[in-house]
């Protein structure tokens, strides 16, 4: 357990240096501009080598694209100008401490024709001015990805590749047809790889500690003792992208170099040559310094995205990877606190200098949504002692000073072990950004894991991914976002016979149940629910399983391979199963919402016998129109059992359902040789497949907003102690692809606030051995209604806003309408008094 | 027949009148459209924007550029078969049917007319709002799909008819 020097943990009186001011003044002031290098390259490349034309390509010809690509992108040492709104160029002063650059751009967006860049398409002239969310992108660009980019990908990219596959398959395989059909009606489920796999965490600490050369040295001397012609091709693959890697960064030497010829002034030349030193040496070398760690760390993950979708790849435990390097400097006396804090906020706007591309349509399920890169600081070392240490503190702060929604920052906390300084310093950090950052407690996830079958050594080392979903860093490719399951849509096929409203009742879509209107039980009806889960389970995994067996054949992934615990031993890649842990995972949306109807259907039906199944699908089919009182009835959470008040029996539901969706699941092998795991957190979603959904039981009306991740619905659980306690008694074993349990406060609450913001969450996150294993999970926005509806008027006001969404931290403006007002209305709890408080809906 | 008899009519003009005049009459053209997107009759609408698009490709050369190397099929269809149209593209050209061609690139099939007007008549057609809608079913390739919104939408925008 390392020492804590730091004589004050808030680290207040250390702030944001003018260089750091300078840059995050411009980071906000930017719009994302759309950067066409990378899918121009990796085009022009993949004509050069004859790519894609293929039946299959390997790790060795995806390594040549590149290697070849990093020749000849730019290297990006200084931005000089940005755009803003209306697309309007400005100029900027760029004196970041990391050369590099994800794109071209200062804020990019990279465009992956591979897979989903393509849905661009209809609406590149329109981009820079479309409402939500525009991208700068110019003529000339248009011109270039209509004519010359996009028609290289028509019939190649892994989204229309599988589409092929599932007509070829169809005498064989009859299901994949049906579930690409059920994808395409977009209320079932979403899956990810047609966009990415991603979603996952490098081991940095190989690079770091050996260099790249020392990887590629190793990856050689394996080949040359492999026995067969894969892991010789796939040992190639390692040393040639390793190789890649180096060369784009003496490349950001050189162009440092040659600007620090023709700077203006001293300092900045000075800087500029220091870069270059830094680049000649890191990362083909072990690093020696914090600078050089963080260096290694920012080129990898620019190589790592050029070769996969800025969609949830995470950069794990930092705190722990870079400690030693951090510690010495300081020791040396070659680095002080406020050198830290300066270089952390330099690489954290680095890692958030692009956006993922998300089509207008996009905006609607996925709005606002960043590339979801989390940090995780905090926690237990795989001995299970604290591991907090002083980086821990200052990698809060700099999260504190820049509140950007990127990097997205996850704090482990294990009761008893953390000390409780560090968690009241980690609710201090929420209150103080009002969203940031989420807080996972180590108990409950590392029983999560090893449930799953990982050592506790493996699972104390997790680190969050994404949103929320836990993942042993470094060794489990574990595909977090896989699947996005729409759950309602299988209790809409429980209620209409396996018809659903969205569809066309009269359209059968999976197998007959029966017609719920003669069940004598609920338990009837509860088991034709629990076969519509099943089917729908099994055709969202045959769809996955397809998809990334496409993967298989055309994605490769050398480049994360190599900075993976697991290929080079197995010698193979990790889309072949080379990873130590490979698993998929889900999403599940619509849980509370689910267990309340249930719940509901349960008690007015069958306990109560207060109306009739009939007269209850009467009213869903007309929207409530007619029938308010019954709506009312409903909703009221004194009259109808429900999940987050400690209820009995919406808590039997809750576990039988959380415990089905893990055993289907669970049981379901994937394309890689490992299982898929369930989580409930639930990004937009729950707004995009409410917008899609009709009336439901639980008195929702149609096109409502679900409720997001885990959390208890909206407005119906007055007391926050047993929504605390409802949700923290899911074991967590049924949970192991995380949770998001958004909790909303009113700020203001004085002195004690902070106080009972800890209390909170210690008894949410309090085990009882053999009775709860504490909860998981739980994210915060401590933001007045007010604010947010000022927000809502003027957007421009309120440009750094930030809020919890449902896993992730997104900017307020830049949500869309129906988000917004989901997050607003949002169960708000006083915390002076532990209860909700009562506010009009929007 | 008389669809073929503008279509000369047009390539004779393209020889003997300026480009600006030339968009002036596919304008006038296109107005038609839009009055007919805004009228009852539906089933012409389809047909109205493939023969815009078919002369817009015959008069401009930059819009023309998105046929280069572009071979694809495709049939826009309502459910009820009511309404049908098929294009196709190939050596740089496009050409036009009044009924569903067999074995097309993909079909774009809209659940009712009303879908179909709304996609129509949308400032910015996007496939992706029509199935977010459940408005269209699509079977074949999406991408191409997407290509075609993109020239839909160019030329509305070239047009001045979005």
């Amino acid at each position: 357990m390392p020492p804590i020097t730091l004589s004050d943990l808030s680290l207040e009186r250390h702030v944001l240096s003018p260089r750091v001011e300078a840059l995050r003044k411009a980071y906000f002031r930017a719009m994302p501009e759309v950067c066409i290098e990378r899918a121009s390259l990796v085009t022009e490349v993949s004509r050069e080598l004859g790519l894609f034309r293929k039946s299959r390509i390997s790790p060795l010809e995806k390594a040549r694209l590149y290697r070849r690509v990093f020749e000849r992108r730019t290297p990006v040492v200084r931005h000089r100008t940005a755009r803003e709104l209306g697309s309007v160029p400005f100029e900027l002063s760029d004196r970041s401490l990391f050369a590099g650059s994800t794109t071209t751009r200062f804020k990019g967006v990279p465009l992956y024709p591979e897979f989903m860049a393509l849905a661009l398409w209809p609406e590149l002239q329109t981009l820079s001015t479309r409402e939500h969310n525009p991208y700068a992108i110019t003529h000339e660009q248009v011109r270039v990805l209509n004519e010359d980019i996009f028609p290289f990908w028509l019939e190649c990219n892994i989204s229309e590749r599988g589409r092929k596959r599932s007509v070829l398959d169809q005498a064989t395989a009859p299901d994949e047809a049906m579930a690409i059909k059920l994808l395409d009606y977009l209320v079932f489920f979403l899956t990810s790889k047609p966009n990415c796999i991603s979603h996952t965490i490098p081991d940095f600490s190989q690079a770091i500690d050996f260099g790249l050369r020392g990887i590629a040295d190793r990856a050689n001397q394996k080949g040359a003792a492999s026995t067969d012609d894969e892991s010789w091709d796939f040992y190639a693959a390692i040393a040639l992208a390793m190789e890649g890697i180096v060369a784009y960064s003496q490349r950001l030497a050189a162009e440092a170099r040659r600007l620090a010829a023709g700077a203006s002034n001293g300092q900045e030349r000075d800087e500029l040559l220091a870069l270059a030193e830094i680049h000649d040496r890191v990362p083909e070398r072990p690093a020696r310094s914090f600078r050089e760690g963080l260096t290694t760390v920012w080129m990898c993950w620019v190589a790592a995205h050029l070769e996969n979708s800025n969609v949830g790849l995470s950069l794990g435990r930092l705190d722990q990877v870079l400690y030693p390097l951090y510690a010495k400097d300081v020791a040396d006396g070659d680095l002080t606190i406020d050198d830290a804090i300066e270089l952390l906020c330099c690489l954290w706007l680095k890692i958030g200098d692009h956006v993922p591309t998300v089509p207008s349509a996009g905006e609607q399920l996925f709005g606002g949504t960043g590339s979801n890169q989390a940090i995780t600081v905090g926690g237990v070392d795989k001995d299970g002692n604290d591991a907090v240490n002083d980086l821990t503190y200052i990698m809060l702060r700099a999260t504190e000073l820049l509140k950007l929604r990127d990097p997205n920052l996850n704090a482990r906390y294990y009761p008893g072990v953390n000390p409780p300084a560090y968690l009241w310093r980690l609710c201090d950090v929420n209150l103080k950004t009002k969203a940031t950052p989420a807080l996972h407690n180590d108990q409950a996830v590392i029983a999560a894991l090893m449930a799953k079958g990982e050592t506790i050594e493996q699972a104390r080392d997790y680190g969050i991914v994404g949103c929320v979903e836990p993942t042993s860093s470094g060794r489990a490719y574990g595909h977090s976002g896989s699947i996005l399951m729409n759950l309602i849509s299988a209790l809409e096929m429980a209620l209409f016979n396996s018809e659903h409203r969205h569809t066309g009742l009269g359209v059968l879509i999976s197998k007959r149940t029966g017609d719920p209107r003669v069940c004598e039980t609920f338990e009837e009806f509860q088991a034709a629910f629990a076969l519509q889960i099943a089917w729908l389970v099994e055709q969202a995994t045959t769809l996955n399983n397809l998809y990334g067996r496409i993967h298989q054949e055309f994605y490769p992934t050398p480049i994360l391979s190599a900075l993976f615990e697991g290929p080079m031993d197995k010698g193979k890649d990790l889309i072949q199963g080379g990873a130590t842990i490979n698993s998929s995972g889900v999403g599940v949306i619509g849980f509370a919402d689910v267990v309340d109807s249930l719940a509901a259907i349960e008690r007015v039906v069958f306990v109560e016998k207060s109306m009739t199944f009939a007269d209850l699908l009467t009213a869903l089919q007309a929207d409530f129109v007619g029938f308010e009182a019954l709506r009312l009835r409903l909703r009221n959470e004194e009259r109808t059992p429900k999940y987050g008040n400690e209820d009995a029996a919406a808590n039997a539901i809750a576990h039988w359902l959380a415990e089905l969706l893990d055993r289907l699941y669970g049981s379901t092998p994937n394309y890689r040789g490992g299982h898929y795991r369930v989580g409930y957190w639930t990004m937009t979603n729950h707004a995009g497949f409410g917008r899609l959904s009709q009336a439901t039981p639980n008195g929702r009306s149609a096109g409502q907003n679900f409720t997001s991740g885990i959390t208890p619905v909206a407005g119906e659980t007055p007391s926050l102690t047993k929504a605390l306690n409802s949700v923290a008694s899911l074991p967590s074993k049924w949970l192991a692809n995380g949770v998001a349990f958004n909790v909303k406060y009113m700020p203001g609450g004085g002195a004690q606030m902070l106080d009972r913001f800890v209390d909170a969450v210690e008894t949410y996150f309090a085990a009882v051995p053999g009775r709860r294993s504490g909860g998981m999970e739980i994210q915060f926005n401590v933001i007045a209604r007010e604010t947010f509806e000022k927000a809502m008027g003027n957007p421009d006001a309120y440009p750094d806003l930030l809020v919890r969404v449902s896993g992730y931290t997104a900017y307020f403006k830049d949500l869309n309408p129906q988000m917004q007002k989901e997050i607003i209305e949002r169960t708000t709890y006083d915390l002076s008094t532990g209860h909700a408080v009562q506010f009009p809906t929007v | 027949m008389l669809g073929r008899i503008r279509q000369l009519f047009w390539k004779i003009a393209t020889l003997f009148r300026s480009e600006s005049w030339l968009l002036k009459k596919v304008r006038h053209e296109a107005q038609a459209l839009k009055d007919e997107l805004e009228g009852t009759l539906t089933d012409k609408a389809v047909e109205l924007l493939l023969y815009a698009m078919d002369v817009a490709f015959l008069l401009l050369a930059n819009y023309r550029r998105n046929l280069r190397g572009f071979t694809g099929s495709y049939v826009l269809r309502t459910a009820d078969n009511k309404v049908a149209a098929s294009a196709l593209f190939a050596n740089q050209k496009m050409s036009v049917r009044r009924e569903a061609i067999a074995s097309p690139t993909v079909t774009v099939t809209f659940k009712t007319a009303q879908a179909l007007r709304r996609f129509l008549s949308a400032k910015e057609p996007d496939i992706l709002d029509s199935l977010l809608a459940n408005d269209v079913e699509v079977e074949g390739n999406l991408n191409y799909v997407y290509k075609f919104c993109f020239m839909a939408r160019d030329l509305t925008r070239r047009l001045g008819i979005s």
